[in-house]
């Protein structure tokens, strides 16, 4: 359980970075927390011929709270951003997803650019991305563009990111409006879940205006249940029977597939509960 | 659990804080990885990538021309100078009995068919990605019933059937069915136990260095038996055993996995007398689950035959045992076990099982914590607790009518198991009275909750020799211990067990300065090395190491004392009978004639006395203060316990929270109770991990799809409740000191109390609880067609 021969750079800047990453592409792979990429290497299902470790590059580890957004730098650590306060009073499901991810060592050296840009289905935070309606940057030595969630992520570890950019921001939109609550099951703390919800809803008194539904691990990429979140827009979120009935919807929108880790029904059960369950707390009621 | 830290002697039944234990927590352990020697080269074992085939061509031509590589060693040239391994253990008419250290045929994915050796691991790696295999690839089959399957593919095709053996155990087989067939209740089920990993957080490893001069093979290595190591190296490899030394350091677990020698240690060492230079060899994870021997796979029909009144009559199960790609060093030994172990603490007329093992294309299963013995009470527990549903009676009720009482004790089964001594009921009680007082069992909207129970007895410190003759475990069941009083007055403990993270030296040093009746300060306990500890055949296996070791230390240390005292007697004029030993005043181990306190000869000045031989007793024919003694137990011992569980179970999601947790549990005379406590916790975590969690997995193809932890689940400290543990002690009543065996009995009864308590709190799926792990998916199936989903 060695890695394969490769060549390792260690870029001192972002412009010296991007060069980098013009010249290889597709050859190298980018190392940021690596908490993905070294196990993979030492596999050998990941055999880059360039390694360009981006931790020495300055200036990508910022937390700005900023009107209307959370922007968070792609080399900043998820273990500084679940304990920032500033992040749990706008965005605090965003803080609870934040502490679903792995274990406390891990988070330690996770990053929040290299978590999203390695686009797992379980993943947490892409998840979270996409019922916030949120964007990355990302940077070549062109210049930078934002991509929305839904034009990022394309299936299993496969994103929109051209060999020669670097996923340098993550953005979550934070309208006042919205309340947002996150929840998943795993099988043990800190595992990859079996299913994962993200529900965010806008009221007016007690009646939706607009409604967001997320889930991860049920596709090859963090998906929004619209069916549900259309069934939540006009009614009573303090109905029972409307909740009940958008966690129908949702199980009922949903293609999960059979695995080893349990059937596609009991994948749509989890969902149902947990959109069940994140509704309830949106409406004050404890499940 | 409180940890005492002040130590008063006697010291057997304290807290002594481990011996080890300063060393470990500040990163002085040294396992193999941290060993590193001069010149040292690393190997990398090659291993088959099919589950099943014969290799055509094995061409390592570019692996070696590469700089860094020193030596490639294919099937051919390894099983041209190396010979087979023995099972220890045979069943009869058991088709096969030795393992080849490397052939063209493959049976298994991760089956070791060469090794490359290279300046690094890394290199070694790269050399691998470079040899020129190809296979001929034959259909693969991995699961028992499959195996045994008309047209199933065969493994040895002459055999013309995947079956390496059958046997029976307990009553003839018609008697049973007489007794069945006339009972008022028959309870038959299919019980399903998974394949396990044993996991020891150190993986397997070693480094061997031949020395050409001398002709000697020197080898550190992690294992649990290092003189049966050191006996099957020389075997293997044509060496006379006075020329292999195995060293064994720190062991960072062993579970059973660490029991035997493998094929790849043995192509180690065969490297290393080919290169002429030490060759470490670090097992990584992915090899430690699919190349290091399983545990469990077996399916029992099974069957509890009770009269009207609920009393047991019978018990019998078909076992189909799953013994992997070959029999491993012990056979087929842990079904034999469940076989035995079947009628736990329960009176039957008749008992018994029938045992078909079969080959299939996986990895051997082999010695895991608990050995068969967990498979038996998961069966024999799950019955009882669906024989009372279906009756109608209480599950304890029903059990303790059926106890076997402790004035019937001794006590034989109908399957010859010789229970020694204990209250099984009483165990039983006190831990259902703390339970039912303790356990929350209110269910909660979506959440149920329950309490289940579960007993077992168990076989404890393989040995005497007789038996194992008798059953054809052809190794020794004997320990010795060796105690030696220096010139200083230190003491020196030697045995043939290993430590291995139980902490057996704390115990063995606790026993010698009780036995000598000294201060413990003064012990040294040093084990593992073949060149200095006292013959083992067994090693440190079946929960025997504080029995049968333990008994030698105990016999041992106190014929140094006497010696001592007889010295001390003829130098004070007085007889023994008239001394004693004592710490006086100012902390010194004094002798001191009785009611005399004013004249005394110190522990050290007896000591140097008696190796000078000066002023020693004249009937002394031999000098010196060293004693030897092997120990033959007259028989095993048996250790017993009752474990209760609580459970949560979410009805939406499947997953089972474990609450609380009681258990008690005899294991005789306690030594340290602080370890047997980790003991009897440790053991119930991976009783915990077979009941929800863990499980090998394999692709039609035969690939093993549970390679990385990712995929293969073992319970983390979160999913352990608190466990209040109890003891009570009856001590042995033949083992000196009083022990039995404490290693194992966590594991053995923690999964059925866990099923027996989801089969409490959702008794709409109590009957389809019949397969471990209990995962969150199996769990949320069976609810949801049971209806409990709206």
């Amino acid at each position: 359980m060695k890695p394969p021969v490769f060549e390792y750079r260690d870029p001192r800047s972002l412009d010296e970075a991007l060069g980098l990453l013009n010249e290889y592409g597709d050859d190298s792979s980018i190392l940021a927390g690596g908490q993905s990429l070294i196990p993979l290497l030492n596999l050998r299902l990941a055999r880059p011929d360039y390694v360009i470790d981006i931790n020495k590059v300055p200036g990508l580890d910022t937390i700005e709270v900023l009107p209307g957004c959370v922007r968070v730098g792609a080399l900043t650590r998820i273990r500084r951003l679940e304990r920032d306060p500033k992040i749990r009073a706008v965005a605090p499901a965003l803080s609870d997803a934040f502490q679903n991810i792995a274990h406390p060592q891990i988070r330690s050296r996770t990053t929040i650019g290299g978590n999203i840009s390695h686009a797992d289905p379980s993943s947490e935070l892409p998840g979270v991305l996409a019922a916030y309606d949120g964007r990355v940057q990302l940077t070549s030595s062109s210049g930078s563009r934002w991509v929305s969630w839904s034009d990022f992520f394309v299936t299993v570890f496969t994103t929109t990111r051209e060999s020669n950019e670097l996923l340098t921001a993550v953005e979550f939109p934070t309208d006042q409006n919205f309340s947002y609550e996150f929840e998943e099951i795993a099988r043990r703390p800190g595992d990859y879940p079996l299913a994962g919800v993200c529900a965010g809803i806008s009221l007016d008194g007690s009646q939706v205006r607009a409604a967001r539904l997320s889930a991860i691990a049920i596709a090859d990429r963090p998906i929004r249940m619209t069916a549900a979140e259309s069934a939540l827009v006009g009614v009573d979120i303090s109905n029972a029977a409307v909740r009940q009935a958008a966690s129908q919807a949702a199980a009922a929108e949903i293609n999960p597939m059979d695995d080893e880790h349990g059937s596609a029904a009991f994948r749509r059960g989890l969902v149902s509960t947990l959109v069940k369950r994140t509704l309830d707390r949106l409406a004050g009621v404890p499940s | 659990m409180t940890i005492e830290t002040g130590v008063r002697r006697p010291y057997v039944g304290q807290n002594v804080l481990r011996s080890n234990d300063p060393k470990l927590l500040t990163g002085g352990g040294r396992f193999i990885d941290d060993l590193h020697f001069p010149d040292m080269l690393h190997a990398t074992i090659v291993r088959s990538t099919l589950a099943h085939g014969t290799i055509e061509q094995f061409d390592a031509g570019a692996a070696r021309a590469e700089s860094d590589v020193a030596l490639v060693l294919g099937p051919e040239e390894i099983a041209a100078t190396t010979g087979l391994l023995p099972c220890v253990w045979l069943a009869p008419g058991q088709r096969m009995t030795h393992i080849p250290i490397a052939s063209r045929k493959v049976s298994y994915v991760g089956q070791p068919i060469g090794i490359v050796v290279a300046d690094s691991r890394a290199a070694a790696e790269d050399a691998v990605e470079i040899l020129d295999i190809t296979f001929a690839e034959l259909p693969c089959v991995v699961d028992s019933e499959a195996s045994i399957a008309p047209g199933a593919p065969l493994l040895v095709p002459e055999w013309g059937d995947n079956i390496c053996a059958q046997v029976d155990a307990g009553d003839p087989r018609d008697e049973i069915e007489e007794v069945i067939a006339r009972a008022a209740h028959v309870v038959e089920r299919r019980l399903r136990i998974q394949r396990v990993a044993p996991n020891p957080m150190e993986t397997r490893g070693l480094i061997a260095r031949w020395d050409a001069a001398d002709e000697s093979l020197t080898v550190w290595m992690s294992t649990q038996t290092p003189h049966h190591c050191r006996d099957h190296l020389a075997t293997a490899l044509a060496l006379r055993a006075d020329q292999v030394r195995v060293i064994v350091g720190e062991l960072g677990g062993g579970f059973g996995a660490k029991e035997h020698l493998y094929p790849d240690e043995v192509m180690v060492c065969l490297a290393a007398m080919r290169s002429g230079r030490p060759v470490k060899w670090v097992e990584d994870r992915v090899e430690s689950l699919t190349a290091t021997l399983h545990g469990r796979d077996a399916i029992h029909r099974a069957r509890l035959a009770l009269d009207a009144d609920g009393k047991f009559l019978a018990i019998h199960s078909d076992i189909l045992g799953n013994l992997g790609a070959h029999p491993s060093n012990v056979g087929l030994g842990p079904f034999r076990v469940s076989m035995g172990m079947l009628p736990g603490p329960y009176h039957f007329e008749r008992a018994g099982g029938s045992l078909t093992a079969v080959l299939s294309n996986t990895t051997p299963t082999g010695a895991y914590r608990g050995f068969g013995m967990q498979e038996a009470t998961w069966v024999r527990e799950r019955l009882i607790d669906e024989a009372a549903r279906e009756l109608g009676l209480d599950v304890v009720e029903l059990r303790l009518r059926n106890m076997i009482q402790p004035h019937e004790l001794p006590f034989t089964t109908r399957t010859f198991q010789p229970y020694d001594s204990g209250d099984y009921p009483e165990a039983m009680r006190r831990t259902v009275v703390a339970a039912r007082a303790e356990a929350n069992v209110t269910s909660v909207g979506r959440i149920r909750r329950g309490l289940g129970f579960a007993t077992h007895v168990e076989f404890t410190g393989l040995g005497d020799s007789r038996s194992q003759q008798i059953v054809g475990f052809s190794l020794g069941g004997y320990e010795t211990a060796k105690v030696r009083v220096d010139p200083d007055g230190s003491v020196s403990v030697t045995s043939g067990v290993t430590g291995m993270g139980q902490g057996i030296e704390t115990g063995f040093a606790q026993l010698a300065a009780d036995h000598l009746g000294i201060g413990i300060e003064r012990i040294s306990v040093r084990l593992g090395d073949t060149a200095s500890a006292p013959y083992s055949a067994t090693g440190s296996i079946a929960s025997r190491s504080m029995t049968v070791g333990g008994g030698a230390v105990v016999t041992a240390a106190g014929k140094v004392r006497d010696r001592m005292m007889a010295i001390a007697a003829h130098q004070l004029e007085i007889s023994p009978n008239d001394l004693e030993l004592v710490r006086d005043a100012s902390g010194r181990d004094v002798f001191q004639p009785k009611g005399s306190p004013d004249i005394s000869l110190t522990w050290e000045k007896v000591a140097e006395s008696a190796w000078l031989n000066w002023n020693v007793p004249d009937e002394f024919n031999t000098i010196g203060l060293e004693e030897t003694f092997v120990y033959n137990p007259a028989s095993v011992s048996y250790a017993y316990a009752t474990h209760a569980v609580s459970v949560a179970v979410d009805l939406d999601t499947g997953l089972v929270k474990l609450e609380g947790y009681w258990v008690t549990h005899d294991s005789g005379v306690m030594v340290n109770p602080m370890i047997c406590d980790g003991q009897v916790l440790g053991g119930i975590a991976q009783g915990v991990g077979i009941a929800l969690y863990e499980g090998m997995r394999w692709g039609e193809t035969g690939q093993p799809t549970t390679t990385t932890y990712l995929d293969y689940v073992l319970p983390l400290s979160v999913d352990i409740p608190n466990v209040k543990i109890e003891h009570m002690v009856t001590p042995s009543p033949f083992i000196p000191g009083g022990m039995k065996g404490l290693g194992e009995g966590g594991t053995i009864t923690s999964p059925a109390a866990v099923g027996n308590a989801i089969a409490a709190a959702v008794p709409e799926i109590a009957g389809l609880l019949l397969e471990t792990p209990f995962s969150p998916s199996k769990l949320w199936t069976m609810i949801d067609e049971a209806g409990l989903h709206v």
